[in-house]
């Protein structure tokens, strides 16, 4: 911290906050108004598009909490946590524990196979996976044939029962990779003398992994599980690409309700506001894991 | 140091650049309407498939040709993108002067009651577009001026298109096992049975993208109700209900469709294209959709296909989904009303019959009798039974124009009676409340 005072002889204060005023610039004018906009229009009832609005005060809120497909998409969401943050963590807890310290050949191709789904944008994720599970051609059923499994096999995005747990694993398989990468790089960081003398000690491999490895990690668990979770809360792209909330609700997320309102149905001010609630509810819990993680940022130096 | 201050600048002159793209573009020049002399018309359309594509860009050349100093602006746009973009274009005084407005309370009933589409009434008699469609296709097309009555009132919009929701059927399985195309529907359902009896799909159909299940449920649900009901009920006038003993009747037949296997495997999670391509490919034997298929049923195949009417109930006559396509709207705001008046009528002139059906798409408007479009095939086939529903006044509707959110409440109601979630009362029943909850609030 001594050294961010430190300033060359006649260069100003004010010159480090340029360099922030463009990304500042951008995110005000392209973030922030958007934002306060959208804030606005949730006391309002309008199309998106005629001259004049009508302002309801806080009828969209009233409204909302009445709404069962908004309690629906809520629900859905809910679950989406466990498939978006809970599993990916878990598996990336695994791999990057199984992998480290080992010199597999190769290593670093599977670690880049395995961070790729992160990269592909969700729609291309989503076409592939509506082939995957497509009940007729796609290879989940063929393979399931193959090996004599056909009572087995189901019309995935199709059914009531399999739909939401198979848009979920699809979720789950983009982001465990991010969290390996994570823990990959977070594991280098904790002193190998802390395994070495647990090791001594007659730690077994499962108590090294649970008392070093996951506590060491804490910060960038902290992390894996506030962006991933952002992530299965603004869900949209991928319902848009698999199953349209369908079958009925099973798979109605908030993303994709506010699309239906206030794009579909010309509810602009109804789409608003559960933006602005789903907005609320992101910045709710993510204060929460902060909390409960403690202060990542202290817990890693 | 240098490096920083030449990123500084770099992003200084993005930020330049985007802020550039967002203000508006130069102002159209301010000739007066009606002079021809350097007129630019912007059209924003739909048509963005290959062949849909080569003919309006045939039109919009010809009609530069006829209109010297004219010239045709156009933008086509994935229908999806054109219903996000077009409203809010409308309102804008450098808008697209022309442009295709969906049909329903949600597209052009929301814009005009913004008030931003030009009536064109005044031009039906000007153009005589009284002899190019009958008044049940205007009314598709209409508004009162407040949007909140459908199918009365003004007209707003010019149809190029048509199409009709019926049975296509594939020649060499229907030939390869005797069969012929039925006349009643207890034949049909009949022939259903045997198709599944020889092991072959009867139906391919899915449910996975929602829409489709309206057309499959309305296809049998018009056959069981009077044009007047379907009139009434789409047009949310005289009270109609949706909670009727026909309905539920519709929906019960088509749950005991799919309780008999009569649709592909794993129906509900196979896609609207994806159903299409098995037909296609020859695994099933018919598939119920939408005449636009017919181009893509033409080309790219061994398949013979065939298309015809879901026939109605013996002793009862046909009726089946139908209408015209997208109509083309003139904003309200646009410099050049009536050269864009010129080019709606262009757009519905017997040319543009000829190529639309050479294209193999159903023309709203008659061929022209000189026609020499090649009429002995599947294309034939859906020109024969837009004809014969035509004739019979016989033509129905997309019922999910009826309520902004009527779309939503069948797609998910239809996909829970199908999953076994709830009969047909309560499929009708949780219809009828979104319909109600509408006709209440209007």
């Amino acid at each position: 911290m001594k050294t961010a005072n430190h300033r060359y002889p006649g260069e100003s204060k004010f010159k480090g906050w340029l360099y922030l005023l463009p990304a500042f610039l951008i995110y005000f004018f392209f973030t922030f108004i958007p934002i306060l906009e959208t804030f606005r229009s949730s006391f309002y009832d309008w199309n998106g598009f005629s001259a004049e609005r009508t302002f309801i005060g806080i009828q969209n809120y009233v409204d909302l909490f009445s709404d069962p497909l908004f309690l629906k998409a809520i629900s859905n969401n809910l679950v989406f946590i466990i498939f978006y943050s809970i599993i990916p963590i878990l598996i990336g807890l695994f791999l990057s524990a199984i992998l480290t310290g080992t010199d597999l050949p190769g290593f670093s191709f599977f670690r880049t196979v395995f961070f790729l789904p992160q990269v592909i944008s969700m729609v291309v994720v989503g076409v592939l996976w509506r082939w995957m599970f497509n009940p007729v051609s796609g290879p989940i059923n063929q393979v399931l044939s193959l090996v004599g499994l056909d009572s087995w096999r189901q019309a995935w995005l199709g059914s009531f029962e399999f739909a939401l747990p198979a848009v979920g694993s699809i979720g789950s398989w983009v982001q465990y990779g991010f969290c390996m990468v994570l823990f990959l790089a977070g594991i280098q960081r904790i002193p190998t003398e802390q395994y070495e003398a647990a090791e001594l000690d007659g730690a077994n491999a499962l108590n090294r992994f649970i008392y070093i490895t996951v506590p060491g990690l804490r910060a960038e668990i902290g992390v894996a599980m506030i962006t991933t979770m952002i992530s299965a809360l603004r869900v949209f792209d991928l319902i848009y690409a698999t199953t349209k909330g369908g079958p009925g609700e099973t798979t109605l997320v908030t993303g994709f309700l506010i699309y239906r309102s206030a794009i579909l149905n010309n509810r602009i001010g109804y789409g608003a506001t559960i933006a602005t609630v789903l907005t609320v509810i992101i910045l709710l819990l993510s204060f929460l894991i902060r909390r409960f993680m403690g202060n990542s940022e202290e817990a890693s130096t | 140091m240098k490096k920083f201050r030449n990123s500084l600048i770099i992003m200084l002159t993005m930020l330049l650049v985007l802020s550039a793209c967002s203000s508006p573009a130069t102002p159209p020049t301010d000739d007066p309407a009606g002079q021809t002399s350097d007129v630019k018309l912007v059209v924003w359309d739909q048509f963005y498939r290959e062949e849909e594509s080569k003919v309006i860009d045939t039109l919009n050349a010809e009609f530069e040709a006829a209109h010297p100093g004219v010239t045709i602006e156009r933008d086509s746009k994935v229908l999806d993108d054109l219903q996000m973009t077009v409203k809010l274009a409308l309102g804008e005084s450098d808008g697209p002067d022309v442009a295709q407005v969906n049909q329903g309370r949600s597209d052009m009933g929301a814009l005009v009651e913004a008030g931003l589409l030009l009536p064109l009434d005044d031009y039906i008699e000007q153009f005589g577009w009284s002899n190019v469609f009958s008044t049940s296709v205007a009314s598709r097309n209409s508004f009162t001026p407040d949007g909140k009555t459908f199918g009365q009132g003004s007209l707003y919009g010019v149809s190029p298109t048509a199409e009709v929701v019926g049975v296509f059927f594939n020649k060499g399985i229907f030939e390869a096992n005797g069969w012929s195309v039925p006349t009643t529907f207890e034949d049909f359902e009949a022939l259903l049975a045997e198709i599944k009896a020889a092991g072959i799909t009867p139906i391919s159909f899915g449910t996975l993208d929602g829409w489709n299940a309206i057309h499959e449920f309305s296809s049998i649900q018009h056959l069981l109700v009077s044009p007047d009901y379907i009139n009434n009920f789409t047009y949310g006038v005289n009270n109609a209900s949706f909670n009727t003993e026909e309905n539920q009747k519709a929906a019960e037949t088509l749950l005991n469709w799919a309780k008999a296997g009569y649709f592909s495997e794993g129906y509900p999670g196979i896609g609207y294209d994806d159903s299409n391509n098995l037909f296609k490919a020859g695994q099933g034997a018919m598939t119920i959709t939408g005449s636009w298929l017919a181009p893509e049923l033409m080309t790219g195949t061994d398949q013979e296909f065939g298309f015809f009417l879901l026939p109605g109930y013996s002793g009862k006559a046909t009726m089946a989904i139908g209408g015209v396509g997208i109509p083309f709207a003139i904003r309200k705001s646009t410099e050049y009303p009536d050269l864009a008046a010129e080019y709606l009528d262009w757009m519905i002139s017997p040319r543009a019959a000829e190529l639309w059906a050479e294209a193999g798409m159903v023309p709203a408007m008659s061929l022209p009798a000189d026609s020499k479009v090649d009429t002995d095939n599947l294309f034939g086939d859906t020109l024969l039974a837009w004809n014969t529903l035509n004739k019979e006044n016989a033509v129905g509707h997309y019922i999910d124009w009826a309520t902004p959110t009527i779309y939503d409440t069948l797609v998910s109601e239809l996909q829970k009676m199908l999953g076994g979630l709830s009969t047909p009362a309560d499929f009708t029943a949780a219809v009828e409340v979104d319909y109600a909850k509408f006709l209440q609030e209007k």
